[in-house]
């Protein structure tokens, strides 16, 4: 198990960079997930630490020594694919130790190694099979098994469930955070899939564009991103994002007749002489249709739906379709106030879709 | 993968795999190099010591090949451009019924399930492991009692035999990708399966069509143990006819090697133009659609 | 609704017959040309080889039973020839699935001007045997052959190749294997190829070496593929004959020919016909037993994954 570090890691791919300046530090046994849409150089990252792409420049440290020159197979590394990666032609059993034989480990002790990881995952029956003969999220098991039966100082993990049925999904990613921490081994795991990041991750690294956007806890991520990419990327259904226009006493939204103020919705001081444009950013969760009539300003209210025990609204500004919770009593019908909780405001400078109201990571 | 990660016994490595390459090709493309500088070589170059790299080109070879200057009237060209009609001709409308049969069994093989389909498979396959020589003890009795010896009739038969097997089998294959809801909505719509097998199916395998053809080309336009017992004068195809090239002064080295690069021209542009499918021909379609 | 079903069940009928005519009229050409070509000559063979009998004088056929067999599995010759074609085929193959499966792997890689390198390498086994026979008789000639003098330039011996039993064995072998092995790097890079990346890189991450890489996982990947190969090849080398007939003419004397080449002369030169249709006899029984284990074999290979 190792402590790992990028520093300034940055891969050009003939003239694109798919990493731009990385850095970044895994504590031992820390569990980490790179999360990003698809293309944001997670991916690459992660096979840059593998040792399967190389670096153009920066560094890649294990335990601060630099691995740079060592091959993937010299790293002590051990990585689970997208796509199954058993060797078709070896059993089960065979696929497993393959590592270990590798390497050269002494058979009583690939005997012994093997017993436990078969222990661990449960794969007595499957030992002597062929990977053709096991269902895909088995054959991810197998997979994992082999990645940990030889104490790798690191764990690789480059989108293991996204091949895998959606059902069979939910219980691998239970196992797999329970194997984790049972084994305590320093983890990094890709994934585009959010949920899969906020369940399993000790610290998320929000990857756009080859750069880290943002590096917290799962929950500070939700509550406190730092940009609108951050925002807008974490939570669902999606945040959502209001121009703001100044006006005498407040800040209004769009072109509808509703005005943020400081003495009823908490607009913070500062917000008000701003001289740059800003946008507020809301998730959905913070806007709530309520009971009462549409006072002053008041924005149309579209539509009611319910997606199970919950009921939303969406509601316009400009052209742009907004989500709410509805919280009405008297379910029926459009009628309503909107209101915003204060405690979710969220401002962005309009122009760098930075967060300005000294959230978090700043 | 990376080209940084080097050691001393890497280099030596790479360096003992790059020697190898060159020599192998080296041995690969230096007999046809000398077999094609070889074709416009005159008698008096052909035999220098040292040979020589550099020499007027003669093109006597080429000439007697395609029975045209000077050339055509020596001794040992006699007969040779003939042998080159017919090699045409055997191997054209060979190459034509083998794939038109191959493709009429070939579509059957891909469609229809009927009693003893496995074994006509194996039986279709084992004639491409036959030995020509085999069965030639026997057709060269029967070929003179039905009057098809020394005929290009005769060798046409011979060869949509030598072939048919080839074509069905690699037709089969192509077939198999199409698939069975082409005939299954034609005969929805009340159009016959003959209708649909030949208004739809087999304009979806022309490219199929195609490389089998090509395949089947190669392997008559090449052929030489049959061509060479079952004619005598008439008949005779390219590969024959040189075989026997030596006249009063010994073999005719220039117009062997002239016929060779002839032999090898068509082959080159067929096998260009069916390279994608070539595993499926080498392979009798064993190896095809992987 | 029983005359729905009866409607129903004579258009079943209707369509069955109309298959069973399609398969019927489209199997039956080729079918009759393989019996014609293929069974009935086989099954004459058979036939003639209990006579003394010869294409010559076709009157007289004497039934001999087993006498022709007798003679030929007693005759130190054919054993001979038996011996050779082994030798021979055992080099073949070896030289070529060594080179073949070498070079192929090396050329799995993608790199510029990849497919002009691999249309130039094929090009051996594009040309007629009976060529590729003469083209190596004439480099291989003693006196003015290209590669005595290029043996010579380099202070070598020149060989006297295909005046001598075993340089002869040897030139024949290494013509065969000009010819074959470009077929064996195509069919080991199409194998080679067709393993998922992913499986290398997951090999280079569980720490094997490159070669407990090509050892463990690409060769036994590519096992199915290669194995075709290197029966394809077997079975051809073994029957090799247009080769021999241009390269060597079966000598010196008659040390250079294969059992091929031994029914040609026996049944050409000699015009035994009875003797060379037993030969032929035992030359089929030996392929097609051969070609029946080996399919079985690969058979086998296929099930298991």
């Amino acid at each position: 198990m190792a402590e790992i570090s990028l520093k300034n890691l940055t891969v050009d791919f003939a003239g694109f960079k798919a990493v731009d300046d990385v850095s970044l530090t895994v504590k031992d046994g820390e569990f980490v997930v790179y999360l990003g849409p698809s293309g944001c150089g997670k991916t690459t990252t992660l096979r840059c630490i593998a040792g399967l792409v190389n670096a153009t420049s920066g560094d890649v440290l294990f335990d601060g020594k630099r691995v740079n020159e060592l091959s993937a197979s010299e790293r002590n590394i051990a990585m689970v694919f997208q796509f199954v990666s058993l060797y078709p032609h070896l059993k089960i059993r065979e696929n497993i130790v393959f590592p270990l034989k590798a390497r050269g480990v002494p058979r009583a002790e690939i005997a012994r190694k093997l017993d436990w990881v078969t222990d661990v995952f449960k794969l007595g029956d499957e030992l002597d099979r062929y990977p053709s003969a096991l269902p895909p999220g088995a054959r991810q098991k197998v997979a994992l098994a082999r990645a940990v039966i030889r104490d790798p100082a690191v764990l690789l993990l480059d989108e293991p469930l996204s091949a895998i049925d959606e059902q069979f999904r939910e219980e691998m990613r239970w196992e797999l955070g329970h194997l984790q921490r049972q084994l305590g081994v320093t983890t990094i795991y890709v994934t585009h899939d959010q949920r899969e990041a906020m369940s399993l991750a000790d610290r998320i690294v929000l990857m756009n564009n080859s750069r880290i956007v943002q590096i917290s806890e799962p929950d500070r991520i939700f509550f406190d991103p730092v940009d609108i990419f951050a925002g807008q990327f974490i939570g669902s259904p999606s945040m959502n994002l209001i121009d703001l226009v100044p006006v005498s006493g407040g800040l209004r939204l769009g072109d509808s007749d509703v005005t943020l103020t400081v003495d009823h919705h908490d607009l913070p001081e500062w917000a008000l002489s701003s001289r740059k444009p800003l946008k507020l950013g809301v998730r959905p969760l913070n806007v709530h249709l309520v009971d009462g009539p549409q006072g002053g300003g008041s924005i149309p209210v579209d539509d009611v739906f319910s997606v199970g025990r919950e009921r939303f609204f969406t509601f316009t500004v400009g052209d742009n379709v907004y989500q709410g919770v509805d919280k009405r009593t008297n379910r029926s019908g459009t009628e309503g106030r909107v209101s915003f909780d204060p405690a979710g405001l969220l401002f962005f400078d309009a122009a760098t879709g930075r967060r300005v109201d000294g959230g978090a990571a700043e | 993968m990376n080209a940084s990660r080097t050691s001393a016994i890497d280099v030596a490595t790479r360096w003992i795999i790059f020697a190898l390459l060159i020599a192998y090709t080296l041995y690969n493309i230096g007999p046809i190099f000398w077999l094609v500088l070889s074709s416009l070589k005159s008698r008096m170059d052909l035999f220098s010591m040292p040979p020589k790299l550099f020499f007027t080109p003669d093109l006597s070879g080429y000439q007697s090949v395609f029975g045209v200057g000077s050339a055509k009237d020596s001794a040992s060209a006699v007969g040779v451009f003939d042998s080159l009609v017919n090699s045409v001709i055997v191997s054209v409308s060979g190459t034509t019924l083998a794939v038109f049969f191959g493709t009429l069994a070939g579509y059957v093989c891909s469609r229809f399930n009927f009693i003893g389909k496995g074994d006509f498979m194996f039986f279709v396959l084992s004639t491409r492991m036959l030995p020509p020589v085999a069965v030639l003890v026997f057709y060269h009795l029967m070929f003179a009692r039905l009057g098809l010896a020394d005929t290009r009739f005769g060798l046409v038969l011979v060869s949509i035999f030598a072939n048919v097997g080839l074509a069905t089998w690699i037709m089969k294959g192509f077939f198999d990708g199409v698939p069975k809801e082409v005939e299954q909505i034609a005969i929805v719509n009340g159009y016959t399966r003959m209708y649909a097998f030949t208004r739809l199916v087999l304009p979806m395998v022309r490219g199929g069509i195609a490389a089998t053809a090509g395949f089947c080309f190669i392997f008559a336009w090449n052929e030489f143990a049959f061509a060479s017992i079952l004619t005598t004068t008439q008949a005779k195809t390219l590969p024959v006819k040189i075989s026997a090239a030596s006249g009063a002064t010994g073999i005719e080295w220039t117009q062997i090697c002239a016929a060779g690069v002839v032999l090898i021209v068509p082959v080159l542009i067929f096998f260009y133009l069916i390279r994608k499918h070539l595993l499926m021909g080498m392979t009798f379609g064993v190896l095809g659609r992987r | 609704m029983t005359d729905h079903g009866h409607t129903a069940r004579q258009a079943e009928l209707k369509r069955r017959s109309s298959g069973r005519l399609m398969i019927f009229g489209f199997l039956s050409p080729t079918l009759a040309i393989l019996l014609f070509m293929v069974a009935y000559p086989i099954f004459s063979l058979v036939y003639y080889s209990f006579f003394n009998f010869s294409a010559l004088r076709q009157t007289t056929m004497k039934p001999v039973g087993l006498k022709n067999y007798e003679f030929l599995l007693t005759d130190p010759a054919l054993w001979e020839r038996f011996v050779f074609t082994g030798k021979f085929v055992f080099i073949c193959v070896a030289l070529q699935m060594l080179i073949g499966i070498f070079v192929g792997y090396q050329l799995q890689k993608n790199f510029r001007g990849r497919d002009i390198v691999f249309t130039l390498l094929m090009m051996p086994m594009m040309l007629s045997p009976v060529v590729v026979g003469f083209l190596w008789r004439y480099m291989l000639n003693s006196e003015w052959g290209i590669v005595n003098f290029l043996l010579s330039s380099v202070g070598l011996s020149k060989i006297d190749w295909l005046g001598q039993t075993t340089p002869a064995l040897w030139a024949a072998a290494a013509a065969d294997t000009w010819m074959w092995t470009p077929f064996i790097i195509l069919l080991a890079t199409a194998a080679f190829r067709g393993i998922p990346e992913t499986i290398y890189e997951a090999a280079e991450v569980d720490g094997a070496s490159p070669a407990y890489r090509f050892f463990r996982i690409t060769l036994p990947m590519s096992a199915p593929v290669l194995f075709i190969a290197l029966i394809l090849r077997l079975i051809d080398s073994f029957k090799q004959y247009d080769l021999f007939f241009a390269l060597t003419g079966g000598g010196p004397g008659s040390s250079t020919e294969t059992v091929s080449f031994a029914v040609a002369k026996t049944a050409f030169s000699y015009f035994y016909t009875g003797e060379a249709s037993a030969l032929a006899v035992i030359l089929l029984v030996i392929i097609i037993g051969l070609s029946m284990i080996l399919v079985r074999h690969l058979q086998k290979m296929g099930e298991k994954y």
